[in-house]
């Protein structure tokens, strides 16, 4: 069988290679702004059609197809590039695209500086939003694009986008982060960039003036984010991109200096390939768990039992479509909690084992309804939480210790007792054999 | 029949000695070996009640049975073995008329085998 798998796996991996899958599904629905043409995106939805996706177009006015139906969600995937809509369709709200995440759906939203009812539902993701009208601007690098078209250079080391991209053009609107954790910043603005209302430089001190009378600060630094992932507990993501822009040809065919392409192809599918949970998706296999030296699970264990813990963690290969085994958690940890957790361990990887993680350890003196949890969220990556319940018992009347090592001077006392008697007995009865005589002979006088 | 309580014979043993060692000298010439080792054996078990005791006091009495069936086999043994010294001593006679020195002594077996089947009930 295994032998069958790996003669399989190159074939499957030649057939899937034009097939990168998401995890969750295929179907996309693009709610697309009528001001803004299919052509536009043609790099972004070419890329998206050849890894194998369906799209499926609609205005946000329009009342089909339908994105949730008898409480179904019908795609898997929602794109909502409508920067400029005010009114969206009646099954387009706010809250029934909370639900669509609720329901496992991805959504990639992108915002603009104008107001929308996409900018107030930002603010329900921790995502604090300039007042309208206010997009990023800068004035460095010097260049011969307005100060609103601005190169942003990509993180070299990050998680979700590839390394050592080219700085990837960017316009629109920036987002300061609430303490929300399960924010994902994916793209920072610049150091220089700040938002301003003001076209030219003629409003920076008005601008300035304002920033320090609202109280609000300025609306600059690299602390703003431009594209920002979010992660729901149901595992859905939702990035908000600060301008639809980002991805258009115009953007990624534009060269950022001379002879160099932006990076902005690669980086739309990078953060395509995470909001559609095609990448640094994990799930947990099987969990098991059982006594030392044994196999099986026990129902119940007893204080102080010496437990091992198993978790097995598969990844998602996009490329091939399937659960891979994986091993590159480090920090993960198992805790054993009865309301608190009474202990707290690592649970490494076993070397050699790919997607085993084990860890054995001494159930505490504690008898009680205890749980093995297992919660590992990091930002990015799936959130992997397993929860198994186990009674823990005193043990039987009959599995106390018997005899104890403290006793031993009354086991000593015990025996020594008996010994002396049967030694006592014996004399008696050897020396009965004398003292008769003695005693006949004693009455006979 | 020597007896145990030979007044005269001690006090003309030890006229010039401490009086331990005349009491001491007195027993020692004057007890049968029978009642000898029945003292032997009362000594023996004291010392080890005594010991066992001074753990439990002081070092720990956790496992409480234990404790209860090494202290108890020791008392109990003591109280039957003094009570077959008390039966077959010949300056007792008069006591114990009905007793014979053997039927004490199967009494005292009996009792022992008795006590120690519940000792070791007891113990673990």
């Amino acid at each position: 069988m295994r032998f069958l798998r790996q003669l399989l796996l190159p074939v499957l991996a030649l057939a899937s290679l034009a097939l990168a899958r998401s995890s969750t599904g295929d179907s996309v629905l693009i709610l697309l702004d009528p001001s803004l043409k299919k052509e536009d995106f043609s790099v972004f939805f070419g890329d998206l059609e050849k890894k194998g996706y369906q799209l499926t177009f609609r205005s946000p006015k329009d009342a089909t197809p339908e994105i949730i139906k008898d409480d179904v969600a019908q795609f898997a995937h929602v794109v909502v590039f409508a920067p400029n809509t005010k009114s969206f369709a009646a099954d387009v709200t706010p809250q029934s695209l909370v639900s669509l995440l609720s329901k496992n759906t991805n959504l990639l939203l992108a915002l603009s500086p104008k107001q929308t009812p996409l900018s107030s539902l930002a603010s329900e993701f921790s995502l604090i939003l300039p007042p309208p009208g206010t997009p990023l601007v800068s004035h460095f690098p010097k260049r011969d694009t307005p100060p609103t078209v601005i190169p942003v250079d990509v993180p070299a080391t990050h998680d979700i986008i590839s390394p050592n991209l080219p700085p990837v053009w960017f316009s629109g609107v920036p987002q300061a982060l609430g303490n929300n954790p399960m924010l994902v910043p994916i793209l920072k603005a610049p150091p220089q960039a700040f938002a301003s209302d003001a076209d030219s430089d003629k409003g920076a001190d008005a601008l300035v003036e304002a920033a320090e009378k609202s109280g609000e600060g300025l609306w600059a630094g690299s602390s703003l984010s431009l594209v920002t992932g979010f992660q729901a507990l149901s595992n859905a993501r939702a990035t908000w991109l600060g301008g639809v822009e980002l991805f258009s040809d115009d953007f990624i065919n534009k060269e950022i200096s001379k002879g160099v392409k932006s990076g902005n192809r690669q980086f739309a599918s990078d953060v395509a390939a995470w909001t559609f949970q095609e990448s640094h998706v994990l799930r947990i296999d099987s969990v098991e768990h059982h006594r030392v030296n044994e196999t099986l699970p026990r129902e119940t264990y007893t204080i102080n039992d010496r437990v091992t813990y198993t978790t097995y963690i598969s990844k998602y290969n996009p490329e091939l479509d399937l659960w891979e085994p994986y091993s590159g958690i480090k920090d993960m940890q198992l805790e054993f909690t009865m309301l608190d957790p009474h202990i707290r361990t690592s649970l490494p990887p076993i070397a050699g084992e790919p997607g085993k993680y084990s860890v054995t350890f001494r159930v505490p003196d504690r008898h009680g309804v205890f749980k093995f949890v297992n919660d590992y969220k990091r930002k990015g990556w799936t959130y992997l939480t397993s929860s198994t319940v186990v009674p823990v018992v005193p043990p039987r009347h009959d599995e106390y210790p018997r005899f104890l090592s403290a006793a031993w001077p009354y086991y000593a006392g015990a025996f020594s007792t008996s010994a002396a008697f049967v030694l006592f007995v014996t004399l008696w009865l050897a020396g009965d054999d004398r003292e008769p005589k003695k005693s006949k002979g004693a009455k006979a006088e | 029949m020597p007896a145990t309580k030979n007044a005269p014979t001690a006090k003309t043993a030890g006229s010039s000695q401490s009086p331990i060692l005349s009491l001491w000298n007195a027993y020692y010439d004057n007890t049968s070996t029978r009642l000898k080792t029945i003292d032997a054996f009362l000594v023996f078990l004291m010392l080890s009640g005594i010991i066992q005791f001074l753990y439990c006091i002081l070092v720990t009495n956790f496992p409480f049975n234990a404790f209860l069936a090494g202290f108890a086999s020791c008392v109990g043994q003591f109280v039957l073995a003094a009570s077959l010294r008390a039966q077959v001593n010949p300056a007792n006679r008069k006591e114990f008329k009905e007793v014979s020195p053997e039927r004490a002594f199967a009494e005292f077996a009996l009792g022992s085998i008795v006590l120690h089947f519940f000792v070791y009930n007891f113990l673990g």
